[in-house]
């Protein structure tokens, strides 16, 4: 309150200080929105889910904006939001897609044409690994991430990333490698 | 590089960059193979990773934004008139309790002269008349008045006992100066008869309907005023 009083009394500093949080905003939506929700869509496996999620992650980024200092580690930033605002969707107990068996999953990544199905594969192989594994790797091919930076978003030791991701990848090349054991597996 | 270390590591990251990986690469061709091989899963990993995004996810992002900034705005607006209304309501019910509250005569007359030193270093010479004047405008004292002249009277004015307006006359006594007080009786006075504290002495009594406070150095001086009052003012 105090502060917003000392703030009235230069109101042009204040709008312009407005304005620029306004174009910060502008152009961490504009440079991230697409990987922060395809991040949510990987982690939750919902594509509205992702939007809500992806939603109340800039919101709280923009109430929380000021105390981002350095625009290269925005990206980790909004990511660490994000895993807040997918864990916080468990404690208000809204249970969804995740924690339906993976098999139940609506069909929303349809294959349209026949070089799409190695494709489409592949995603659903994706959506099957367990979370353990899929996070480090998404962090590493959506985020850009290295094994460094991936142990300090999720608070893990470096080996384990390291191992984590090994799996993740040994087990989608195993997956491709042998679709016909898999289609039958659950066809 | 043993091969089982340089598997673990190209799985988990194919484009690691040390050179002691990269050298490995570059000495065996399977190695080589085996990176390109990984290399290509990830562009697939990566290709598949990579849906459609909402089109109007941006504008959305930006439009909730606004809104809620919108919403902030009018909340702190509400909150700044409520907070402006409070104040102001408590300045009232504080002044209406102030004002109808119990008045301690003695204590606020001692407090006043050791406030005014200056009325006490006057020296005029005022004649009764002029302090008639001055009385009659006091509320419910308009028919009192000095019949003769009290004294000398050095100084004279108007002054404010907690919101009641009331006469403070500085006089001679028998040696220093005394000050008189002349406050129109009202229900929520308190007046002791005698007052004192560590410099002053005072005096407190009814005529009519006004209370009279005298206040001075010593009590011969007090008396010598009151004495001069009640035998003038009716």
């Amino acid at each position: 309150m105090l502060r917003h009083w000392r703030n009235k009394k230069s109101t042009s500093t204040v709008s312009s200080d407005m304005l620029n949080k306004q174009r910060r905003y502008n152009s961490l939506v504009k440079a991230l929105h697409a990987d922060i929700y395809r991040y949510a869509y990987w982690l939750c496996g919902d594509k509205h889910i992702a939007e809500d999620i992806t939603q109340e992650t800039f919101l709280r980024a923009w109430r929380s904006l000021d105390t981002l200092k350095d625009e290269k580690a925005a990206k980790a930033w909004l990511i660490t939001i994000l895993r807040r605002e997918n864990a916080r969707r468990f404690e208000r107990k809204q249970f969804t897609y995740s924690d339906i068996e993976q098999e139940e999953l609506q069909d929303t990544l349809s294959p349209s044409t026949e070089n799409k199905v190695e494709q489409h594969l592949l995603q659903k192989q994706i959506e099957r690994l367990a979370l353990e594994y899929r996070e480090p790797l998404l962090l590493q091919l959506i985020g850009g991430f290295s094994g460094e930076e991936i142990a300090k978003i999720l608070s893990l030791n470096i080996n384990t990333v390291m191992t984590r991701l090994f799996r993740a990848r040994h087990q989608l090349k195993q997956a491709l490698e042998q679709p016909q054991v898999r289609g039958q597996s659950h066809g | 590089m043993d091969e089982l270390k340089f598997r673990r590591q190209a799985y988990a990251d194919p484009h690691h960059q040390s050179p002691e990986f990269i050298k490995a690469i570059k000495e065996d061709p399977k190695k080589a193979a085996f990176i390109n091989e990984l290399n290509n899963l990830d562009q697939q990993i990566e290709s598949a990773l990579n849906i459609d995004v909402p089109s109007d996810l941006s504008d959305k992002l930006l439009l909730n934004q606004q809104l809620l900034q919108h919403q902030g705005q009018r909340k702190k607006a509400a909150f700044t008139v409520a907070l402006a209304a409070s104040i102001a309501f408590i300045a009232g019910i504080s002044f209406i309790l102030f004002r109808l509250g119990p008045v301690d005569l003695s204590a606020y007359a001692l407090a006043h002269v050791h406030h005014e030193n200056k009325a006490l270093t006057i020296n005029g010479n005022i004649p009764y008349q002029d302090v008639n004047t001055k009385l009659a405008s006091l509320t419910n004292l308009s028919n009192a008045k000095f019949t003769q002249q009290p004294g000398k009277v050095f100084y004279s004015t108007y002054c404010d006992f907690q919101g009641v307006k009331s006469l403070h006359l500085v006089m001679q006594g028998e040696q220093g100066k005394v000050t008189l007080f002349i406050v129109p009786m009202e229900n929520r006075m308190q007046l002791q008869d005698a007052f004192a504290d560590s410099k002053l002495k005072g005096l407190g009594f009814k005529i009519d309907n006004a209370y009279m406070l005298i206040v001075g150095d010593n009590n011969k001086d007090i008396n010598y005023v009151k004495n001069e009052i009640k035998q003038s003012f009716i």
